[in-house]
């Protein structure tokens, strides 16, 4: 933590090809995230963002390329670098995931009590405690993940993710779904404890207000490369015509 | 230095508690526990602190908490500013769980109360189920043009081609187990060719009915519940009703029907596979040819052995059919509830059976037949 320097690496993403049956969905991807930052990755529908994300976490393997988290090769540990190494992030999926035959507690006290050797008293407190700071009262704690709303879906999931206090998170469309007020309630949450905690996140997001609001960086992927990155107004210089599209219209409206 | 340690010191009227190491989930469990004797005002110092993460920082304030002391009254000093962050953010979000309720285990008189309750929605909603099924039904009088067909063949291959194997096989092996347990019992009085009436009358009047209900229960009304159950999961069933079309009349009329059409079926090619284990038995056993196996079957088996079977066997495909859409249906959104439901359509059914042909047996000896 503290010794390490901000400037490094957490994700570094090198030439990676992608063929999903039959069609080409990445031709030599590139990018890298420092720690501590903020980073979204937009582009639009069908151009590989999930798909990207699935090869960084490890759940699919690319065709070309390297990727490595905390300077280390994904696909080259063996099975139990592997598991190492997902400790040492947190993922949310867009749906939340959350393991239906289980409360919201025991979902989020699940993976301390497989991967660490804490009684389960204690166990059960961190849960709580990763519960309320993802925003959640306490009493959600032994609702059923059926019982919930979308947004507080979204935070229990969270608070899983964030059950291993882990480094990096990853975020797979975090507001999609959400209200605008939830959606910013949860943008000032993902900013706080990635301020507070010190955290890397990396998001996939089609929330132009996310960007606007509490992204440092911004990766745009487009026609199987990186179209560019940078902030907001970095990207408004680049002629595209999906990215002027996606600009334009919100954008303007903002100006004025 | 990795280890989380701290050190407890006075200076004047302070206790300094220094701490050092990596307070940090990973190597919690030594964490070392706090002297219980602390005097004065309290001086935290995180000089030597190599790191702390939110699970650090709870175990620092509970160990606070155990030796009594205030949170508020204890002073920081010498932490790096992230340090001091997430010890703010923890020490402020903490004071939020307090009266954290658990799980509390009900008593009896709850969960009496409970499988009262939900007997009697449970009731109720078989009623209604069977009501909308019936109307659709007659429904289909009134216009024979809105009826299925293509859902009902596709039904009816999965339900009646793909089951013809393993049916064919299963009431094969029953027919030979059968034909050689009477065949010892048989040879003892030289009574041989009486294994012919017993395998007849057996396999066809009970076992091939009730065998093939219970198969096709466990493959086709499972499958018919989880894939009914998924579809409701996935908002599916809500997005047919938006549509206009009726969940019974496009997914559950034409399950039902193809069990329906099927069953009878399947039981008649289950009685022929019976028989030809039967036969196979007879012949290396006990030495009966198939020409006298044959012409035996001809004078003692009766047509209305055959057709008793056969009739069971409709029967048990409106219940299988019924009580597999209904569970179906019933899923509510979650996947747990997707396993309960095929396992109970998969029980209700074998019970179903087992009774239905009971009863069947009883009242069919009343009447005389």
């Amino acid at each position: 933590m503290p010794a390490q320097p901000m400037n490094e690496s957490v994700i570094e993403v090198e030439n990676i090809v992608t063929r999903l049956g039959g069609a080409l969905i990445h031709d030599g991807v590139n990018l890298s995230v420092r720690r501590g930052e903020v980073t979204a990755l937009i582009g639009g529908s069908g151009t590989g963002k999930s798909v990207l994300l699935k090869e960084i976490i490890g759940l699919l393997k690319p065709q070309a390329g390297m990727i490595r988290l905390f300077g280390q090769d994904v696909w080259n540990v063996n099975e139990s670098g592997l598991m190492a190494l997902r400790r040492r992030f947190g993922v949310l999926f867009q749906d939340g995931a959350l393991f239906s035959s289980l409360n919201v507690e025991q979902n989020v006290a699940l993976p301390l009590l497989e991967h660490t050797k804490l009684p389960p008293d204690e166990c059960l407190e961190l849960a709580r405690l990763k519960i309320v700071l993802a925003g959640l009262p306490v009493s959600a704690g032994i609702k059923m993940p059926s019982e919930l709303s979308g947004g507080m879906r979204k935070r229990a999931a969270l608070a899983r993710a964030l059950a291993l206090d882990p480094e990096l998170l990853f975020l797979d469309e975090p507001t999609s779904g959400l209200d605008p007020i939830s959606a910013r309630a949860f943008d000032r949450l993902i900013r706080l404890l990635s301020d507070s905690l010190g955290l890397t996140v990396f998001l996939v997001t089609h929330d132009l207000d996310t960007l606007l609001t509490m992204v440092d960086r911004i990766i745009v992927l487009a026609h199987g490369k990186v179209l560019g990155q940078g902030s907001v107004e970095d990207l408004r210089k680049i002629d595209d015509p999906w990215l002027r599209d996606y600009f334009s219209a919100r954008y303007s409206e903002e100006q004025a | 230095m990795a280890e989380p340690a701290l050190a407890v010191s006075r200076e004047g009227d302070q206790t300094i508690v220094r701490l050092s190491g990596q307070w940090t989930l990973a190597h919690l469990s030594s964490a070392p526990v706090l002297p219980v004797m602390l005097e004065g005002s309290l001086v935290m110092d995180g000089s030597s602190l190599a790191g702390l993460d939110t699970s650090g920082a709870h175990r620092l304030i509970s160990l606070l908490r155990q030796s009594g002391i205030a949170l508020e009254t204890v002073q920081m000093r010498g932490m790096s500013p992230k340090a001091s962050q997430v010890w703010a953010l923890v020490a402020d979000r903490l004071r939020l769980t307090e009266g954290a309720e658990s799980v509390k285990p009900q008593g009896l008189l709850y969960q009496i109360g409970l499988g009262t309750a939900e007997s009697w929605h449970h009731l109720t909603g078989v009623t209604a189920f069977i009501g909308r099924v019936v109307t659709e039904w007659l429904g289909l009088f009134r216009r024979p043009g809105a009826f299925r067909m293509k859902e009902f063949t596709v039904q009816l291959e999965s339900v009646f081609v793909y089951a013809i194997p393993i049916i064919f096989a299963m009431l094969f092996l029953l027919g030979v187990v059968f034909a050689y347990l009477m065949g010892v019992q048989a040879q003892k009085f030289g009574a041989n060719i009486f294994v012919v009436d017993g395998v007849a009358a057996a396999i066809l009047r009970e076992i091939s009915p009730v065998i093939v209900a219970i198969l096709i229960a466990g493959r086709s009304g499972a499958a018919m519940t989880a894939q009914l159950g998924t579809m409701k999961v996935n908002e599916e069933i809500d997005a047919l009703s938006v549509l206009g079309l009726s969940p019974y009349g496009v997914l559950v009329l034409p399950r039902i029907l193809a069990l329906l059409l099927a069953m009878p079926l399947l039981v008649f090619i289950g009685d022929v596979a019976g028989l030809l284990g039967g036969m196979l038995v007879a012949k290396t056993q006990l030495g009966i040819e198939f020409s006298q196996f044959w012409d035996r079957l001809d004078s003692v088996l009766k047509m209305k052995t055959l057709l008793l079977g056969l009739f069971k066997a409709p029967v048990f495909a409106v219940f299988i059919g019924l009580i597999a859409c209904r569970m179906g249906l019933s899923v509510s959104r979650d996947a747990r509830s997707v396993g309960a439901n095929t396992t109970s359509t998969v029980v209700q059914s074998i019970v179903a059976i087992i009774v239905l042909n009971a009863m069947f047996a009883v009242a069919f000896s009343d009447i005389g037949i």
